[in-house]
């Protein structure tokens, strides 16, 4: 036996934990590289061509600025409801029911356009939290598991709006979309708006309030062992219901900044499954708020890759297996970042 | 069979005719080119094409139609730098992003094969050097044009048809979203079957999707039960075919030949072929000589009906390609008076729908049931 | 312990091996080694065929080590191991339970929601493929007989005592035919009758030429069921010895190097004070619903008073759970009254019992004691987050919380590298030492402490009752709940036995008598004693 050993530690060092992510992103790359090389695709320049259209055009950046936005928010709401042991699968729902409720706002109430804004951001947190109103009681007084419920809710906020979209509210002459909202998010960078900075503030406040509050100490407290929370007297259930409604609010106004920021019309395919992909940024942050920005970041990054390599000829699944792998290699990574080689400590 | 390439050319034989009838001519047709400066020509050698689809190449439908004009340019233009081909481009903000792609990547020319509107237009303000079309669009800006079939025409030959087999009058639609291709194609299909049996109707089921074999198949199977026997839609694949074989009733089809999926209950289909319009604009293009236009491909030009099935009748046959040589021959059968779904006079006896008005229907006419604008 | 081992035993045969027969076991000169700790060095271990073998160690002497190298979830960094004579190397638990060693873990690992039958039967090759419920439940009723270990197949994890639970671990060991069977801490969880059968079993198991490896810190527990001992101290082997030439003390003193003193603790310091009359808290003929078919209490009447330690003896299970959370405020009364000094409290609120300065340590102190996955500072400061100085205006300073969790450990006399690592990340004995120090500091009425010692070693145990005694000698009043019962006579004014949640009678510990609490504990009622004595 040589002198060094790999060991598993219980938790992983920050450096290495972000060195074990790199290599897992580069190591995928490489083997997406190797399979496309053998189908005859030229890797290397599709990644020339990634890179330069992601990084080195205004478009690129626009692009890459206006998918982290929603993911932001959908990442921060499974994140947030995490804390407290919740699991938020009804993201994209509330997504749906925040970008509603701000869309009703935003068409049918007459009102000046920066009130008109205001009162859509408003409109989008209640939507998004009365959403996820039935599924937090029901885990509150019954203890029914909310992993169903909020999927569940999903489904019927999906079909509302695809009903509103292509019924009711459907603009004349329109497929599946209703008129115009008036009141839009102002715009910064091109296309980009004031969501994408609004979200990373939100995120590193959201972050800094449960560091340094009372409230989020007992909801860490509560969220990681609610045997543990009554047995220090907190209100648990008083801070399950104020974060799950907060979780849901949080990604209703995701819900909301896309429809007024980006899109501008409720529609059926208004989220690109971000309240799903919302989980995967949350997971992949692996329970850090701020961490929500950059997993978001990578997600986003990731999906428009699949877009860039689309008007290159891959096809569709090719560009999900590829992503399907750098996540698959992430999780590896974080995993093997726990282990360091250490030297034998012998005598 | 009719060849379809030959239909096509002898279709633009015809285009003289037509336009001497005030019909469609491919370029610019119901509004003149705006004035502004032509954008500069492009060498074949360094000009990109792209093209953004909504469902996959091989649907056998409206992308794999789309797909073949893709194929005809990169044959007419051999030398193109490159031809960007995107499939499954949902209707949302990634559409935009994949019209930024194909101006990031230097495309002299975007078609939008299914109209993503806003998506699109965001892209059009801010790419001034690049041509857009827009497929069933409704804008034209100064590098912005929209294009579509005149398929009421050959739709109005298949109700001729309909009219003729349909022992019940009963006539069933699946449709997919109540929009105007929609309301004008189950106009114009009622209009021709009423010319033959006054008494038919239509039923209609919309099921919000324009390729979902599922929801089509169950619309097929509830219609045929409320006693149609004749089914047409406006659906990207054939799975009302099938139902309608097996129930052994008729069915129309769109898009592209899909016989073999009910030979016995295939009457026709609306056949859609964009490989001339998609040359001549790249054409244009590359010569600078491209202008923003509205166009709608006529009868024979862009759009006909198919071969008809081998059940059907020679004589039905006959009389409803005798009503399409009419058309041919600049006659419109939409004309007064028609009356809509309530009863109203909408057209008065003596006018005639232009293609705009045609186009842009938004209204059914009585005998039509289950689609509400 | 009142009984020789020898009485207790049923006659069962010894297994004696024949001369020249190889060692079951034979690990030579094993050693491990993690980063700047030596787990294991030069340590020899021989298990006969027939013989319980006890492996003796403070929390840290390395005995989970060398067992884990046993059972081949650890390679050794040195040394050799044979089985059946044999050199053989266990590259992975699977091997290990291929060689015949299977081991019992101190924390079971059944899948609560499965029956006994279909626990044992998991991931079990012998497993009929596609076989119903029943006849799972019959496999297991023929290995139960067969191994003398009372079950019921049919019933769900959940619904079982850690007792029960721990003879379906032992029960799935054996199926899966282990030759060596190798339990840690197996009697901290049993109740001293459910102790009796788990031996009695164990010495069946070993008549037939198998051999037991046990893992405990009880001494006299280790002396009654053991043929030899192994003591460990700082990873290395101290002495293998006949347990017939040991002594409690001689052990001690093996495990930690030093003579150790269980003795009377009642004395107090002089010129401390009288009683006081008025009791800091009381229960007035209360009652409680038990939860997932749990006992409940009934009718209970007790007070303790300030300066006073009132012990709580009783089997394991007898509703010491639910009397340490109606004595805390976690369990609401179902009939009865709760009174501090005297007043009727109505509401059972665990803050305001806190507030009120009423400490609890906990049954289980990683389940709802701390929360593992957070930090050692996080926990630290759960019973004081709430005000100054870590709290002030509900904005939370991670800096004073830090410095109080600083000075809990500091009191606790554990060594903390970093208060950001999970609480999980120290060992248990550690983590009962912060629990303690950390309800002391609120404990200024009462201390509630379920159980104080379980899972420690004997250095901490009495640490951990010097704690209990400093709080008492400042005027706290003590509730001790033990299953020790030399702890609850050294330590306690008066004894309360419990028996299916009632109070059989509550004794003076100044002429008490074992015999008369082992009757209580069994169900008798002290009057019902008198009477019949």
């Amino acid at each position: 036996m040589g002198p060094y050993r790999l060991q598993r530690f219980p938790s992983a060092a920050p450096g290495i934990a972000l060195l074990a992510r790199l290599g897992a992103i580069v190591l995928a790359l490489l083997i997406s590289a190797l399979v496309l090389a053998l189908t005859g695709a030229k890797p290397g320049a599709l990644a020339l061509q990634v890179v330069t259209a992601s990084f080195g055009s205004q478009f690129g950046l626009e692009d890459l600025g206006l998918l982290v936005t929603p993911l932001i928010f959908t990442g921060l709401s499974v994140a947030l409801a995490l804390k407290i042991g919740a699991w938020n699968i009804g993201a994209e729902g509330q997504f749906y029911a925040g970008a509603f409720a701000a869309s009703a706002v935003g068409l049918f109430l007459p009102v000046a356009e920066p009130l008109s804004l205001f009162l859509m951001l408003l409109a989008g947190l209640v939507g998004g939290a009365l959403w996820i109103l039935i599924p937090t009681l029901a885990r509150a007084y019954a203890e029914v598991n909310e992993l169903i419920t909020t999927l569940l809710m999903n489904f019927v906020a999906v079909l509302g709006v695809y009903y509103v979209s292509t019924g009711p509210w459907r603009a004349k002459g329109a497929n599946s979309t209703t008129a115009r909202i008036p009141a839009e998010i102002p715009e910064f960078f091109g296309s980009l708006h004031w969501g994408l900075p609004a979200a990373v503030l939100l995120a590193l406040l959201l972050a800094l309030a449960l560091a340094r509050s009372r409230f989020g100490y007992e909801v860490r407290l509560a969220g990681s062992n609610p045997q543990a929370a009554l047995y220090a007297g907190l209100p648990a259930r008083r801070r399950l219901i104020a974060v799950m409604l907060a979780a849901g609010a949080l990604a209703g106004l995701g819900g909301m900044v896309e429809v007024a920021g980006t899109v501008h019309r409720l529609q059926g395919g208004l989220s690109n499954s971000y309240g799903y992909l919302g989980i995967m940024v949350a997971v992949l942050a692996r329970g850090s708020l701020v961490g929500v920005v950059f997993s978001a970041a990578l997600m986003a990054f990731i999906l428009n890759a699949g877009i860039i390599l689309q008007t290159q000829g891959l096809t569709t699944s090719t560009v999900l297996a590829v992503t399907g792998l750098i996540l698959f290699l992430t999780a590896i990574g974080d995993e093997l970042a726990h282990y360091r080689l250490v030297r034998d400590a012998r005598a | 069979m009719i060849d379809l390439r030959t239909l096509s050319r002898r279709g633009f034989l015809n285009m003289g005719a037509l336009g001497a009838a005030s019909m469609m001519l491919p370029a610019g047709v119901t509004r003149p080119a705006l004035a502004a400066a032509p954008l500069a020509p492009v060498k074949e050698e360094e000009a990109v094409v792209a093209f953004s689809h909504v469902g996959p190449i091989s649907d056998e439908g409206w992308t794999w139609a789309h797909h073949q004009g893709v194929l005809a340019v990169q044959e007419a233009y051999p030398k193109l730098k490159k031809v960007l081909e995107v499939e499954n481009v949902p209707y949302s903000a990634d559409a935009t992003r994949t019209f930024r792609q194909f101006v990031s990547e230097g495309a002299s020319v975007v078609f939008d094969t299914s109209s993503k509107g806003d998506f699109l237009y965001e892209v059009v303000k801010r790419s001034p050097e690049v041509a857009f079309l827009e497929c069933d669009g409704h804008t034209v800006e100064g590098n912005l044009g929209w294009y579509y079939i005149a398929h009421w025409y050959p739709t109005y030959v298949l109700g001729v048809a309909a009219g003729h087999l349909s022992k019940s009058g009963r006539l069933g639609y699946v449709a997919s979203f109540p929009v105007p291709s929609v309301f004008c194609s189950t106009n114009a299909f009622l209009m021709g079957a009423r010319s033959v049996n006054p008494k038919a109707t239509l039923q209609t089921i919309v099921i919000n999707s324009w390729f979902d074999p599922q929801a089509a198949a169950q619309a097929g199977t509830a219609l045929i039960d409320n006693g149609c026997d004749f089914l047409f839609g406006i659906m990207d694949e054939a799975a009302y075919l099938q139902v309608a074989e097996k129930r052994g009733v008729w069915a129309a089809m769109w898009n592209t030949d899909i016989r073999r999926y009910g030979p016995s209950a295939y009457v026709s289909s609306i056949i859609i072929d964009f490989r001339k319009f998609y040359v001549d604009q790249v054409g244009k293009r590359l010569a600078g000589t491209w202008a923003p236009g509205e166009f709608i491909l006529p009868l024979g030009g862009g759009v006909d009906r198919d071969a008809w099935g081998e059940k059907v009748p020679k004589e039905v046959a006959a009389a409803a390609d005798a009503v399409r040589d009419k058309i041919l021959g600049g006659w419109s059968p939409f004309a007064g008076e028609i009356k809509d779904a309530s009863g109203a006079v909408r057209l008065a006896a003596g006018q005639t729908m232009s293609e705009k008005d045609l186009y842009d229907w938004d209204w059914s006419i009585e005998g039509i049931s289950g689609l509400n604008a | 312990m009142p009984e020789s081992p020898d009485a207790m035993m049923s006659p069962i045969p010894r297994f004696m091996p024949l001369p020249g027969t190889p060692p079951l076991v034979e690990m030579k000169g094993i050693a491990k080694y993690f980063p700047g700790v030596v787990a294991n060095e030069d340590v020899d271990l021989t298990v006969m065929p027939g013989e319980i073998h006890a492996l003796l160690g403070e929390n840290g002497a390395g005995k989970s080590t060398l067992m884990n190298i046993l059972t081949g979830i650890y390679q050794p960094d040195k040394g050799e191991m044979l089985i059946d004579g044999y050199a053989k190397s266990l590259a992975s638990p699977l091997q290990a339970i291929a060689a015949g060693i299977g081991m019992v873990h101190q924390h079971f690992k059944l899948v609560q929601a499965f029956t006994v039958a279909e626990n044992i039967h998991l991931g079990w090759a012998e497993t009929p493929i596609g076989a119903s419920a029943p006849v799972l439940e019959a496999r297991t009723e023929v290995l139960a007989r067969r191994f003398n270990l009372e079950t019921r197949p049919s019933a769900r994890v959940s619904e079982l005592s850690t007792g029960e639970q721990q003879r379906v671990e032992i029960l799935k060991v054996l199926a899966r035919k282990a030759r060596i069977l190798i339990l840690d801490e197996p009697t901290a969880v049993l109740t001293p009758a459910e102790a009796r059968a788990l031996f009695a079993a164990l010495r069946a198991f070993v008549a037939e030429g198998h051999a037991v490896i046990f893992i405990s810190h009880k001494l006299e527990e280790v002396l009654e069921i053991s043929d030899r001992i192994t003591v460990l101290r700082g990873g290395r082997k101290v002495a293998t010895q006949d347990a017939a030439d040991c002594t409690v003390k001689g052990l001690a003193r093996m495990m930690v190097g030093r003579d150790i003193v269980l003795a009377d603790m009642r004395a107090r310091p002089q010129g401390a004070g009288p009683l006081a009359a008025m009791p800091v808290l009381a229960l007035d003929k209360a009652s409680t619903d038990g939860s997932g078919g749990a006992v409940a209490l009934k009718d209970v009447t007790l007070a303790v008073r300030p300066g006073e330690i009132l012990g709580i003896a009783g089997v394991a299970g007898n509703g010491q759970r639910e009397l340490s959370q109606v004595l805390t405020g976690m369990r609401p009364l179902s009939g009865g009254q709760l009174l501090i000094d005297g007043q009727a409290v109505a509401k059972a609120d665990a803050r305001a019992f806190a507030k009120a300065g009423i400490g609890h340590i906990p049954e289980d102190r990683l389940k709802s004691g701390l929360a593992p996955a957070l930090s050692v500072a996080a926990n630290a400061v759960l019973r004081e987050y709430d005000k100054p100085p870590v709290s002030a205006r509900g904005m939370f300073s991670p800096r004073a919380a830090l410095a109080l969790a600083r000075s809990i450990a500091e009191a606790a006399a554990v060594a903390i590298p970093d208060f950001a690592m999970p609480v999980r990340n120290l060992s248990g004995g550690n983590q009962q030492r912060l629990v303690a120090r950390r309800e002391m500091r609120i404990a200024s009425r009462l201390l509630v402490a379920a159980y104080p010692s379980r899972g420690l070693d004997v250095g901490a145990i009495n640490t951990m009752l010097r704690y209990i005694v400093e709080l008492r000698d400042a005027g706290a009043a003590i509730i001790l709940i033990s299953e020790e019962l030399e702890e609850l006579l050294n330590l306690s004014d008066r004894i309360a036995v419990l028996h299916e949640g009632e109070v059989m009678g509550v004794l003076d510990n100044d002429h008490i008598d074992i015999e008369r609490i082992g009757l209580m504990m069994g169900g008798q009622r002290q009057a019902d004693i008198k009477a019949a004595v």
